[in-house]
């Protein structure tokens, strides 16, 4: 029954995010995209932190990976379709091939070693002038082209995002409900005892990390189609913290989570960052304003809702639903979903 | 079934475990004496993989299984349940359970993202697993509880029922039965019989020397990381050595 109502609960969430896409005025229309581009991101960010208890603060890189993997392919003559495919794939791989040494690492290790894979990332775009457009960017990216359409305009990218962060949500939620995802969860809980139960832990770790970069890096190669232009300075270093951040905020290890995460704020951001550009304030107040943003809601996430927003709005709904009828007060408890 | 041979590890230069040698037969259980800091729990952490130990080496079937790391020896058959709790919290009772069956199912993220037939059934079959191993250590009626609500007592069983989930041929059992009320500890001992006639050699840490004596086929008894003594309970009762260790007379000590 349970699982009835999640599957409700996704289809209407999809339906929803078609229907914005289709009725949002054009104003919005690339705030909204970007919005769920970054929820796709978000969302494995979330099951990579909060079920195999890595802090990655490289996923900006593998999001940069996937759009230069597809910009690049397809600016060379590829099919378009192709560059997308090879967007996740390209990401995965750049993770698996650092994960390997990186995974050794664990907690702030780990977190500044993926940061300064970002770093290193940034800067070999810049080098690599020939292949990347270097520093004045990579141009002339074709429209994503899918044989019986061409998605041109920002509407068509919103159709598209929204039907990958679905597939991603559902495929996240498969995988965390069956057999490698109770191996996940299990050694994010005891990396000893579920060794012992014939996990083997450290390619668990890796298999979450490339799956959460391919996720990225998928996230990337739409971005790509959509822009039709990349450059370094697309992928700051914020854009990995804005991640984390995100995911901190809506719950780590909850799929609903990344999403609330992200959307609560960057329109957060937006909204300051309009306030901020007003005339007459300084020219320094879009920039604060943002940074501002992450860090009062990371350390306020972190002081009053440590479990993050959705877990905790699940507890009140259910505690509140149990007040109201007695006679469930043992009913098992709502975590057990709530953790998928 | 089991077989250590000289196996050492020192810590900091002190020897925790001192060429211990020990052999386990099928269907034995072997309950494993010894004062606090005699190098039991070491020894378990040794023969499962994790910790490797200085010298000296562990068989399985008459194999050396040194170079396989926790999760390979797990699935080679040997289980363990740990001295402090070590369950999965934020997974129901059955999850924890299917976790320790982990290795008599094989699909991987492709067919669970998918969905695929070959998938359902094996959860299916993971799932009845569970089931009736929850059923065995007495969890039967709470599977869809979260295992973090459990008292002390019932996380020991739990994690007896992860380790059994497994189908294990080797058990290693770190003080299973502390924290079990008297009822929980009765039904605790009728389990061990029925693993012992099932053929599993179960290796037994236990403080509680009247249970060991009562129920062990076996007992060896370690002081100081090395064996001291090694026999049958009324052998073991008898021997001057572990008289001497526990120190005063033999009714103190074994009572």
């Amino acid at each position: 029954m349970r699982f009835a109502r999640e599957h409700a609960v996704i289809g209407a969430a999809l339906l929803t995010s078609l229907a914005l896409s289709a009725l949002l005025g054009e104003s919005v229309l690339s705030l909204y995209v970007l919005l769920l581009l970054t929820a796709i991101v978000t969302v494995g960010v979330s099951v990579l932190m909060g079920h195999a208890g890595q802090v990655s603060l490289g996923q900006g890189a593998f999001y940069a990976c996937g759009a230069y993997a597809a910009g690049i392919l397809s600016t060379n003559g590829v099919p378009t379709l192709i560059g997308l495919c090879a967007a996740p794939v390209a990401a995965a791989a750049l993770a698996a091939a650092i994960g390997i040494p990186l995974l050794l690492l664990r907690g702030h290790h780990l977190a500044f070693a993926t940061l300064a894979m970002h770093i290193i990332f940034l800067s070999l775009i810049g080098e690599l002038r020939e292949v990347t457009g270097g520093d004045i960017g990579l141009q002339g990216i074709p429209r994503l082209d899918l044989f019986v359409v061409e998605l041109d305009s920002p509407r068509d990218y919103a159709f598209l995002s929204s039907i990958a962060l679905f597939c991603v949500i559902v495929l996240l939620r498969n995988i965390l409900g069956s057999r490698p995802g109770r191996a996940l969860r299990a050694l994010s809980s005891s990396e000893v005892a579920a060794a012992s139960s014939g996990i083997p832990v450290g390619r668990y770790k890796l298999a979450v990390f490339t799956l959460s970069a391919g996720i990225a890096g998928l996230a990337g190669g739409i971005y790509t189609f959509y822009l039709g232009y990349l450059a370094p300075g697309s992928f700051p270093v914020m854009l990995s913290i804005q991640y984390v951040v995100m995911a901190a905020v809506g719950g780590m290890g909850t799929v609903s989570g990344g999403v609330v995460g992200s959307a609560l704020v960057l329109l957060t951001v937006d909204a300051l960052s309009r306030v901020a550009t007003l005339s007459g304030m300084p020219s320094v107040a879009p920039i604060i304003a943002s940074y501002a943003v992450y860090a009062v809601l990371l350390v306020s996430a972190v002081l009053f809702l440590p479990e993050g927003l959705v877990p905790f709005v699940g507890r009140l709904w259910s505690r509140r639903a149990r007040a109201r009828s007695p006679e469930h007060a043992d009913a098992p408890a709502e975590g057990a979903s709530v953790s998928r | 079934m089991l077989g250590v041979e000289g196996l050492s590890r020192r810590f900091g230069g002190i020897y925790a475990v001192r060429e211990v040698r020990l052999q386990v037969e099928q269907g034995e259980l072997r309950g494993v004496l010894g004062p606090n800091g005699a190098g039991k729990s070491t020894l378990f952490h040794l023969i499962a993989g994790q910790l490797s130990p200085d010298s000296g080496s562990v068989r399985l079937r008459g194999e050396a299984i040194d170079r396989l790391g926790p999760a390979r020896r797990a699935e080679a058959g040997i289980a363990i349940v740990y001295q402090n709790d070590r369950i999965f919290r934020g997974m129901t009772l059955r999850e924890n359970v299917m976790v320790g069956a982990h290795s008599r199912a094989s699909h991987g993220f492709f067919a669970a993202a998918l969905r695929t037939p070959r998938f359902r059934k094996e959860e299916r079959e993971l799932a009845a697993t569970a089931d009736a191993v929850l059923d065995e250590v007495g969890l039967g009626g709470q599977a869809d509880q979260l295992a973090d609500s459990l008292p002390l007592g019932q996380q020991r069983s739990l994690q007896l029922a992860r380790a059994l989930a497994a189908a294990p041929s080797v058990l290693l059992l770190d003080e299973p039965a502390s924290g079990l009320r008297t009822g929980e500890r009765q039904r605790f001992a009728a389990t061990l019989q029925k693993l012992r006639s099932r053929g599993v050699a179960i290796l037994w840490i236990e403080h509680d020397v009247r249970l060991v004596t009562s129920l062990a086929d076996r007992i060896t008894v370690l002081d100081l990381g090395s064996v001291l003594a090694e026999g049958t309970p009324s052998e073991i009762r008898a021997h001057p050595g572990v008289i001497a260790a526990y120190l005063g007379g033999p009714e103190e000590a074994l009572d």
